[in-house]
């Protein structure tokens, strides 16, 4: 377990370092995502140790999430002078997007399959 | 007895938020459960509808809630190193369908953000709303580390996602049915892509399938939006 929460965090530091370094815009945390992923490529799978630091780290996920979920409170100004465009871009646009995305890949999948 | 020490105690330890944080989310677990893990029932959801009337209740500022459980704040930035895991264990079905993924993911990932920015933009909604609503398809904790860097109020990001999660989970099959969609892959695709994490639990009742396609365009979105979109952002 602490091997795993080692790596993790290793690589969440690489890649913030790699960030400051170069002066790039993209998150540290991604970077070291990224950079976890190409070394499970090379090492061809996990270990123990990291599978069990990343199952406990996912599963209470949301709970993470919440300090700043619930900064909400702060932005309710916005959300009540904006709400009608708000609502209408999220659910017309999920709606639209569902089904763009869908019927893309779907046709794109009978395309390869018929081939 | 001392009952004002034990009163400043409690205002001003980090300890009382951090406990009413952690027990609102197990709240939330156990109402999922209890209705037999109901995909528009997440615990996130349940905890947000109870956590938001404590803190205003209680008056606090959000700053100092949030600097009393920014313990668990920290935890973001390992759990999105982390995501490499599942992304890693389905990358392995790229192979077999990649020109459909990888067209699918930049074509319907930019339509996603888009639509939803052409409808914002239709209807006079200030910039930082649209800034706010370009990561709303993108999971949870890229979209908070991401928020930042873009110039959106993470938040409200974060609002933005937890909705566009529940709109996925609800109209999904219904929308599959309408255009009929043949294959689950696809499905699962679409589902992970627009809805991330709460779209994946509503592909897994469709199968085993379904849900590795939505784990893994989640995957795909959430590192392609992170690395693209303040690129992108940076050059307006």
């Amino acid at each position: 377990m602490l091997r795993g929460i080692l790596t993790l965090l290793l690589f969440q530091f690489i890649g913030e370092c790699f960030v400051k370094l170069f002066e790039l815009k993209i998150p540290g945390a991604i970077i070291g995502m990224v950079l976890l992923l190409l070394f499970l490529g090379v090492r061809k799978g996990s270990f123990h140790a990291l599978d069990t630091s990343v199952f406990w780290l996912l599963r209470y996920l949301p709970l993470f999430i919440i300090p700043a979920a619930a900064g909400i409170i702060t932005q309710v100004d916005t959300i009540s002078k904006e709400a009608l465009a708000i609502l209408t871009s999220l659910v017309i646009g999920t709606f639209l997007a569902l089904a763009f995305s869908a019927k893309l890949i779907d046709i794109l999948i009978s395309r390869k399959e018929n081939r | 007895m001392n009952v004002d020490a034990l009163i400043a105690y409690v205002t001003t330890t980090p300890l009382t938020w951090i406990i009413i944080t952690i027990s609102v989310y197990k709240i939330g677990i156990i109402l999922y459960e209890k209705t037999g893990k109901h995909s528009l029932l997440q615990p996130i959801v349940i905890a947000y509808l109870i956590i938001l009337p404590i803190l205003l209740l209680a008056k606090i500022p959000y700053q100092q809630y949030f600097a009393s459980v920014s313990i668990l704040h920290f935890f973001l930035g390992p759990a999105t190193v982390a995501l490499a895991l599942p992304l890693y264990k389905n990358l392995k079905l790229i192979r077999s369908y990649f020109v459909p993924i990888m067209v699918t993911l930049f074509v319907g990932g930019t339509f996603t953000i888009l639509s939803a920015l052409g409808i914002l933009w239709v209807l006079g909604a200030s910039k930082v709303t649209m800034l706010s609503m370009t990561t709303k398809s993108v999971t949870a904790p890229i979209t908070l580390i991401t928020a930042h860097d873009i110039g959106a109020i993470p938040s409200l990001a974060m609002g933005f996602v937890v909705i566009t999660g529940l709109l996925g989970a609800s109209f999904g099959t219904f929308i599959f049915k309408i255009l009929r969609i043949k294959h689950d892959e696809a499905k699962g695709f679409a589902l992970g892509l627009v809805s991330h994490a709460v779209g994946i639990a509503r592909a897994i009742e469709i199968g085993d399938n379904a849900a590795a396609f939505a784990a893994l365009a989640m995957g795909l979105c959430g590192v392609f939006t992170a690395i693209l979109l303040p690129i992108i952002i940076g050059f307006l």
